[in-house]
């Protein structure tokens, strides 16, 4: 039986194969278009590599940005919207804020570019009463049925229904979905109540209207994949990474399918987390360096983190929906260094990307970049990258450092190369630092975990910027984001408003906590058996997410094992004013707790990928793995011969010491003067000051 | 620069690390106050600022939050050195600071502020301002017709609240008494304490990593940057004086006396002045700007928006006093840039937006690429209040957004919070499950439309909050009787407009002033806001048909205007163009013109 990881990326698309014969890369080139094609590719391909059958493929899990793209390109499905009658605009004013205090020539996305174009929401007459949801004014069904009639005309059939209040009763979208659906069969149909039954208007609306958008295509894509990899002679199940870290069925992410808006992301922070656990370290802060970005994240005792609803956000969209939290900065091997009009040193965040890359790819590009001051600072080898796949030209990238850099501010073009790197990794040092410092977690009780090609270039760098512990180099840094996609579970969540005064909660509030609970329950339930899993795999975690009573944001709290009672509802209160305390080093310890929102976690294990391990040292000298001796310079400025060694020749328990330079196909991990890098278990690499 | 460090020059890369650790810092005093507040006006508007000074007060840092704050916690650092208790200050101490003729921005934004001391020196401050809901003034909430000052609630001046770590209880218990929202109040400044300490900490260990020397010569040299940056964008500019005028509607208080704003633009070289001499006297009512806090705040974030955008510029200029030296703000004492104490100065923000408005205007002429057509340059801030059953009041603070004007590349954003101001809206299912109020419409405004142009005005907000039980309601907001300009060829945007009304007496809608104070309302009466449409920005005649259309078809312009005055026919059935006939219609209008 074998399992295969895919994760589709903006230049590559990435592979990773498990089987009875041990566990196979692969890498191809992305297709843009249509990623189902590159896919097909590659699972073709890494099955010929690995020298078994396509049929032997039991699983294949998926890690895609099309959702993404589309939210990015603005090619999303023309949606209609049928809303409360007097709120026609929610969409389009949404929180009223501008995107920049000091600017007259902004633009304003969600009105340049709606997810519904005005003429599209239609107003129809109904009125549900806050705070009970009592229904004031019946539904205009005949004004739901005209609006359908100016749908067909023009020619639209993704359906978005977000009526006020509907947090608390959905009886009006539900009868409004039905009649949809009559009047336009097949419709692609999303009620606000279904995605994320919480308060809050505008976010509520939003989710459904970008599932409507990005909704049909997506759909289209997944059903499209699913039935290529078919003709291909896989039969094996298709999941889908999902924003939240678990893995879904392509049905119900055809369904909601801004459960994988971060889908591409994720796989790298569940790689890395599980990369951790393989390390024996469970507190780390991953890196995932790209071409024109870094994703971030921290992840203590090995627990991803989950976003705060108020802060997921999707091209500048508010979509709710659980995202592991990560923050994304225009910083990657492809930023460019410039100096600007004032006389100020930048590096980023605009990016050569791959197209004309940076001045070292030779295609064009005149602007230094992170990679051509790499080059220039001897920390990558031009003939080495990707194995000698890809060729460089070390005199242009030189060339560019000195002519934009180090001529303008009279500094020597090392020191240029240098300081390009200084800054490109104290942007990161701070993007870690607002993931991590910023919500109270302690960098030095944490490793970096730098991956991405170039990511273990930069691993110690930033490690001793944000004082963590030290750096630990995954097994296969360039491939990490596949792998991990082999290493996750089905998770399925669904929310429910249950508005409530903790302290002063009556019994009868309670029961209806309860029902809610109960319901909620069933829903993940209901899902993951429609995935096979039996009740006895599956495991549920209720999470109450609240505020003190006058508060505007939300934390998540603990909710008592059985049903919530007057006795253990302290169990709620408790929990959260631990919360506030470590999210703000405050609690009101007196003051009431609101409950707002319920959540329900459902997930189901899944076995996950074993890697190797590789044999342990025998005490022979690390010769064995030395391939050349170059100069490199360092961040303190020496420049030192430098020995490079073959990672994959390296065994555990191995220790090179600094300076040096481990190189494998897809990655090249720098070793500072001054630290050690210790091969593990399964030849990932710990580097650490030396003794 | 502080007065105990020797000027060391940085070089470029440690520069651009020490700006990233103050932004980072700046960004996180306000992210915790914001989170953790229980005020709408501060959780959900954002309606605050913090950062970080040294001794002489000069601004190393700030948040992205809002305009009107950026830039103003300097004059409340020299307002409360003016009134500092004990006459110095101590590790451990934080300040409340309100007064309007002591440097604030106005008196409900209260400033906290604690010293920063490293090896026992005083060597800088960290501090915020937030919007708070009720200080005990004359009115809830907000106050327009009042006699003076006095009559704005509590004033503080360099007031300790802590002192040596030690918490001053008589004054906490004196708060506590004497607000209508005194729990939101007290938990919203023990939120503004906690981001201020976090800031302090924060820049102690900056210091530590890098020495005093380092630390403030960067902050100098960025300062050095701002200001350089500006000056070149200044120098820009054809040297000359510029000139603009509009009227505000009334003090509210005596409504037949229109007020004048003048604004007389001097450029010479790479500096400017700001002129409002020729603006109307200061104001019997509430309706003044205090100089220090608003007036020169908010002229120096005109220019930072039109010189210095952050939309279209490659680099973003860090948020310091660099960026103001070259500039100059005039306002004769005794005018409503510039009053009188004990005048009262708390409804200031129309007048601040106003400013900026015919700031873009008077250089309209010289600058036709980097101006915009008149935005709704006012705001709409409403209180609304009440008593619960228990005897306790409730309070909600709501600011209503504006429109952009058309701009030389697109059409003017609408409904959206306008130049000083940017706040973010409460939502409404949150707002009525929590207090007796109920919004019936939310949506763009249909009873009028924005000016028309090849590129259209934005188009303004309406909104009607209806109260269920008795309340009051104050509300500040500008221009029902000056619409905002278009330009080259660009039509008038329109009027704002606010009514009272109620649905179980329908056929009595009253028309209200654009300021109205105290307002008892009873169950079911309905304020209704329309905010102003901007100005178009060039010839109708030069709009894409295509746009026309668009417009049309979401209901931005009428049919007939689209042919009146855009010169473009519609064929509604086919939802097209009708592309011969607009090319006759436009034919004709042009040679008519």
């Amino acid at each position: 039986m074998a399992r295969i990881g895919v994760d589709v990326g903006g230049t590559n698309t990435d592979l990773v194969l498990e089987c009875a014969k041990g566990v196979f890369y692969h890498k191809v080139p992305t297709t843009l278009k249509n990623q189902s094609i590159g896919v097909v590719q590659g699972v073709q391909g890494i099955c010929t590599m690995a020298g078994i059958d396509p049929a032997e493929v039991e699983t294949i899990v998926h890690g895609t940005t099309t959702a993404t793209n589309i939210t990015i390109e603005h090619n999303g499905a023309e949606c209609g919207m049928i809303t409360t009658h007097g709120f026609r605009d929610i969409l389009h004013i949404g929180r009223h804020k501008r995107p920049y205090n000091f600017s007259l020539h902004f633009d304003v996305p969600w009105q340049s570019q709606p997810l519904v174009k005005r003429r599209n929401r239609i107003a129809v007459r109904e009125r549900i009463l806050p705070p009970t949801g009592e229904i004031a004014e019946p539904l205009d069904e005949q004004a739901v049925r005209d609006a359908c009639a100016l749908f067909r005309k023009r020619g639209i059939s993704s359906v978005v229904i977000g009526f006020m209040f509907s947090f608390l009763n959905d009886a009006h979208e539900a009868r409004a979905k039905e009649i949809v659906l009559e009047e336009i069969p097949g419709a692609y149909v999303t009620m606000s109540s279904e995605l994320a039954r919480v308060m809050r208007e505008y976010e509520r609306f939003s989710t459904a209207a970008m599932n409507c958008y990005v909704g049909p295509k997506t759909a289209y894509y997944l059903r499209d994949l699913d039935a290529r990899l078919r003709e291909a002679g896989v039969t094996s199940k298709l999941r889908i990474m999902q924003s939240n870290g678990g893995v879904s069925t392509v049905d119900s992410c055809a369904r909601r399918p801004i459960r994988i808006l971060m889908s591409g992301p994720a796989g790298g922070v569940i790689g890395g987390a599980s990369e951790g656990e393989m390390a024996g370290t469970p507190n780390i802060i991953t890196v995932d360096i790209g071409g024109t970005s870094a994703d971030i994240s921290t992840i203590p005792g090995g627990q991803l983190k989950i976003m705060n609803q108020r802060d997921t956000y999707v091209s500048g969209y508010p979509v709710l929906t659980p995202m592991i939290d990560l923050v994304t900065i225009g910083a990657g091997g492809g930023s460019v260094a410039f100096i600007d009009e004032a006389g100020a040193f930048n590096v980023g965040p605009r990016s050569a990307g791959s197209e004309p890359g940076p001045a070292c790819y030779g295609r064009g590009g005149e602007e230094p970049t992170v990679t051509d001051a790499q080059i220039v600072l001897g920390r990558l080898d031009p003939d080495m990258a990707l194995g000698g796949d890809l060729r460089l030209d070390a005199d242009l990238a030189r060339k560019a450092v000195e002519e934009k850099i180090a001529k303008p501010l009279g500094m020597s073009v090392k020191d240029a190369a240098l300081g390009i790197i200084k800054i490109i990794n104290n942007n990161m040092a701070l993007a870690i630092r607002s993931n991590s410092v910023a919500r109270g977690i302690d960098p030095r009780e944490f490793s970096i975990m730098p991956f991405g090609g170039a990511g273990p270039l930069h691993g110690v760098a930033l490690a001793e910027a944000v004082s963590a512990r030290d750096v630990i180099v995954p097994v296969a840094p360039g491939i990490t984001a596949a792998v991990g996609l082999l290493k996750t579970d089905l998770q399925y969540e669904h929310t429910e408003a249950g508005i409530l005064i903790l302290n002063t909660a009556t019994d009868a509030d309670i029961a209806r906590i309860n029902g809610h609970i109960e319901r909620l329950c069933q829903c993940v339930h209901d899902e993951l058996d429609a995935d096979g899993i039996a009740r006895a795999g599956q495991s549920l975690k209720i999470i109450a997410e609240c505020r003190y009573q006058g508060q505007g944001f939300e934390l998540r709290a603990d909710f008592p094992d059985g049903p919530l009672t007057q006795d253990n509802k302290q169990v709620i209160i408790d929990s959260f004013h631990d919360a506030h305390e470590k999210d703000y080093g405050y609690a009101h310890r007196k003051a009431e707790v609101e409950l707002i929102t319920l959540r329900v976690i459902g997930s189901a294990s899944v076995r996950r990928i074993e890697i190797p391990k590789v044999q342990p040292t025998d005490g022979s000298s690390i010769d064995r793995a030395l391939m050349f001796v170059r100069p490199t310079t360092f961040d303190c400025g020496r420049t030192l011969e430098t020995p490079r060694y073959d990672r994959t020749k390296l065994f555990a328990g191995d220790r090179v010491p600094g300076p040096a330079i481990l190189i494998q196909h897809n990655s090249t991990t720098l070793v500072p003067p001054g630290y050690v890098a210790e091969t593990l278990d399964f030849g990932n690499t710990r580097i650490s000051k030396g003794a | 620069m502080n007065q105990m460090t020797k000027i060391t020059e940085v070089d470029p890369i440690t520069l651009q690390v020490i700006r990233g650790a103050f932004e980072t810092i700046a960004e996180e005093m306000g992210h915790v106050l914001y989170r953790m507040s229980f005020s709408s006006i501060i959780r959900e508007s954002q309606d605050l600022g913090a950062g970080l000074f040294d001794t002489n007060f000069n601004t190393l840092c700030e948040s992205e939050s809002t305009p009107m704050h950026i830039g103003s916690i300097p004059g409340y650092l020299r307002g409360i050195a003016e009134t500092l208790e004990d006459g110095e200050w101590y590790e451990g101490d934080a300040v409340v600071h309100n007064h309007p003729y002591h440097g604030s921005s106005h008196t409900p934004d209260l400033a906290i502020v604690v010293p920063v001391f490293f090896h026992g020196r005083l060597v800088g401050f960290a501090g915020n301002t937030a919007h708070h809901v009720d200080i005990g003034a004359a009115t809830p909430g907000l106050i327009i017709d009042v006699p003076d000052v006095y009559a704005e609630g509590m004033l503080f001046a360099g007031t300790k609240l802590y002192r040596k770590g030690e918490p001053n209880n008589a004054m906490w218990n004196y708060i506590r008494r004497n607000s209508r929202a005194a729990g939101q109040l007290v938990m919203d400044i023990e939120a503004q304490i906690a981001s201020a300490r976090l800031g302090a900490r924060r820049f102690v260990e900056l210091l530590e990593k890098y020495g005093e020397d380092i630390v403030f010569g960067a902050a100098n040299q960025l300062m050095d940057y701002a200001e350089r940056m500006t000056r070149q964008r200044i120098s820009e500019i054809p040297d000359g004086d510029y000139t603009a005028e509009g009227w505000l509607d009334d003090d509210g208080r005596n409504r037949d006396q229109r007020l004048k704003v003048k604004v007389t633009v001097r450029v010479r070289g790479d500096e400017v002045e700001v002129d409002l001499t020729g603006s109307a006297d200061q104001t019997p009512t509430a309706y003044n700007v205090p100089f220090e806090g608003s007036t020169k705040v908010a002229a120096y974030a005109g220019f930072r928006k039109l010189l210095l955008d952050a939309a279209t510029s490659d680099t973003r200029v860090p948020s310091n006093e660099g960026s103001f030296r070259p500039i100059k703000v005039t306002a004769p004492l005794g005018s409503i840039f510039n009053p009188r104490a004990p005048a009262s100065a708390e409804a200031r923000f129309t007048q601040c937006n106003r400013m900026i408005d015919l700031i873009i205007r008077a250089l309209a002429p010289v600058m036709p690429e980097q101006v915009i057509a008149g935005s709704s340059a006012s705001i709409s801030f409403a209180a609304y209040s009440g008593v619960r059953p228990s005897g306790d009041y409730w309070v909600f603070l709501e600011v209503n957004e504006g429109a952009y004007g058309g701009r030389p590349r697109s059409d003017g954003p609408d409904s959206i919070d306008n130049l000083m101001a940017n706040t973010r809206n409460n939502p409404l299912e949150d707002l009525a499950m929590h207090i007796p109020m109920i919004c019936d419409r939310y949506e763009l405004r249909d009873d009028a439309p924005p000016g028309a142009g090849e590129f259209r005005g934005g188009i303004g907000v309406v909104k009607a909050q209806r109260v269920l039980t008795p309340a009051f309601i104050t509300h500040e907001s500008e221009r029902h009787t000056d619409a905002p300009w278009g330009i080259f060829g660009g039509q008038d945007g329109a009027c704002g407009r606010c009514t009272i009304s109620n649905p179980n007496r329908p056929g009595e809608e009253k028309e209200m002033h654009s300021k109205f104070s105290g307002l008892a309302v009873g169950a079911d009466d309905v304020m209704t806001y329309y905010s102003p449409n901007g100005g178009g920005y060039g010839n109708p005649l030069n709009r894409a048909p295509r746009k026309v259309l668009e417009d049309v078809l979401d209901g931005f312009c009428s049919p007939r205007d689209a042919r009146e005055v855009y010169g473009v026919a519609i064929d509604l059935e086919t939802e097209t163009v009708d592309m011969a006939t607009t090319e006759k219609l436009r034919f004709a209008m042009q040679r008519h013109d």
